[in-house]
């Protein structure tokens, strides 16, 4: 059975999560030692980024922007596609990652041990302790469970392909399903997407198995810097006020994006 | 009451001047009937009442003599089963009381939302639910039974008991009480064991007003039911008893 890691980048005014893409990409292979596959609209690759595949595709079409906390502005946000993963992978079990997850370790490799045909997080928490970020881990009025579409991890099989096609009908319905669960933000989220189309795959019983640990998140007020190749140090202000800072030698979502472009930049 | 069955279910149901007690029992009985159609069910009505309709939740203590069942499950008649039950007659067949513990949310959690709980939060009561209730016919659910009587016709004593009583008696705190006095494990399973009715209270579930029918998406699956697209577990406990699935 093959397996590798895939991972979608389409820029904007601000952001390159292409060259976010190719860092990630070395980690994966030193980590993981699983080949990589690029989703993205960019046709000259720079020199130096090394995926083992890129799958060419059109700029997802999209009017579709969203407030980045640490740019302070609105950009646009072409994640329209990710739901395609099913038909883009060129593997038979397939890890798809949001290229700001950081790879630090070699623990994604026992998702490929569990025997599920899908996984996700249930569960995020931001590392500095931060107890509002828990309110997260639901979404709409009604405070519906999310699954985070960070990470996906999943096999050829009939009940992936049908939570991914669930969530092209949830994407291109969106304005329904936004309305029947009360969500308050006009932005399509593919977590929102991944969420409702568990829910509806698993006989509406919120049964579906999940990734057996919890995701580990570094907000955007959280100052991010990278140590060395795999030691990451976090600044924050704790929840009674103090300022604090840890070391992370984990792997975790770096909500961050301009925090995290400055590491890619110049990586240890 | 002579002995009729083995099992059954015993649903009270008392119309006031503004609940229909008897419809809400009926939809409670169809709706279990749609799982367990053999089901042994019986609707007590004001007429069945042994000493007489004693007025709201201090004719509960009768439902013992008037049970026709050697092993009774009491339901409270606003409430649906969304999924079977019957697989709890073998979760207390072994007790001779067991009294519902906690309840949950529309998501099939335990809820720890305490809004409606806070006088035996104070008072360090069981949190329990007569909403769902089991006996067989034993001297202990006697004695339960006369301590519930008791402690209804001497609430003016007994509240003198709790920081800040109701006025008047309910049934959940009375069976705390007696739960208390008789040793809680002697009447609950260990908690996490048991049932625990959904609770469509505002506070337990996320609304924004106290009638959920009006503002979350619900659908019958007949059977079963689905509130806010999730399927239902267990008995769903829909609070506004004007609520009719059909």
């Amino acid at each position: 059975m093959t397996q590798g890691v895939l991972l979608f980048a389409f820029n904007n005014e601000q952001i390159d999560y292409l060259a976010m893409a190719a860092w990630s990409a070395r980690n994966i292979r030193r980590h993981l030692n699983l080949p990589t596959c690029v989703v993205t609209n960019v046709v000259d690759m720079p020199a130096g980024y090394q995926f083992d595949q890129v799958v060419a595709v059109d700029l997802p079409p999209t009017e579709q922007t969203r407030y980045f906390k640490d740019y302070k502005g609105v950009g646009a946000w072409h994640n329209k596609n990710r739901s395609n993963a099913y038909e883009l992978s060129p593997w038979d079990h397939t890890l798809v990652l949001d290229v700001d997850f950081v790879v630090a370790t070699n623990q994604l490799n026992v998702l490929f041990d569990i025997d599920q045909d899908f996984l996700a997080h249930r569960w995020a928490y931001d590392v500095s302790g931060f107890p509002a970020f828990h309110d997260n881990n639901w979404f709409g009025t009604y405070k519906m469970p999310m699954s985070w579409a960070t990470i996906m991890c999943f096999r050829r099989s009939k009940k992936a392909e049908l939570i991914f096609n669930t969530m092209q009908m949830i994407r291109d319905n969106w304005l329904h399903y936004r309305q029947l669960y009360q969500v308050s933000e006009h932005t399509f989220r593919n977590d929102y997407a991944l969420s409702i189309a568990m829910n509806l795959v698993d006989g509406h019983t919120l049964s579906t198995p999940s990734i057996p640990w919890q995701l580990a998140s570094v907000t955007p007020e959280t100052k991010l810097i990278q140590i060395d190749p795999d030691t990451y140090k976090i600044q924050y202000e704790s929840a009674d006020s103090k300022s604090k800072w840890m070391l992370l030698t984990q792997d975790f979502h770096a909500m961050g994006k301009q925090a995290l472009g400055a590491i890619v930049a110049n990586p240890c | 009451m002579p002995i009729l069955a083995e099992r059954g279910y015993l649903i009270p149901a008392v119309n006031t001047e503004t609940v229909d007690y008897v419809a809400c029992a009926e939809q409670l009985a169809d709706s279990i009937r749609q799982w367990h159609p053999a089901a042994n069910i019986t609707i007590l009505t004001k007429e069945m009442l042994p000493h007489g309709d004693l007025g709201g939740y201090a004719n509960d203590w009768q439902c013992f003599a008037a049970s026709p069942y050697r092993q009774t499950i009491k339901l409270e008649a606003d409430m649906y089963a969304a999924t079977p039950i019957d697989h709890w007659w073998t979760l207390f067949e072994k007790r001779d009381v067991v009294i519902s513990q906690g309840c949950k949310g529309l998501y099939n959690e335990p809820s720890d939302n305490r809004t409606y709980r806070r006088l035996f939060d104070e008072n360090r009561l069981p949190d329990l639910y007569n909403a769902v209730t089991y006996w067989r016919l034993s001297s202990t659910a006697k004695e339960f039974f006369e301590l519930v009587r008791s402690i209804f016709e001497n609430w003016n004593r007994f509240k003198t008991l709790l920081k800040f009583p109701d006025e008047s008696a309910t049934t959940d705190v009375v069976y705390a009480m007696a739960a208390v006095i008789m040793g809680v494990d002697a009447v609950t399973l260990p908690p996490g064991t048991g049932p625990q009715i959904t609770h469509m209270k505002r506070g337990i579930i996320p609304t924004m007003t106290d009638d959920w029918t009006r503002e979350l998406v619900w659908e019958s699956t007949d059977p079963g039911l689905r509130i806010h697209t999730v399927a239902q577990s267990g008995l769903v406990h829909y609070h506004n008893k004007d609520w009719r699935i059909a």
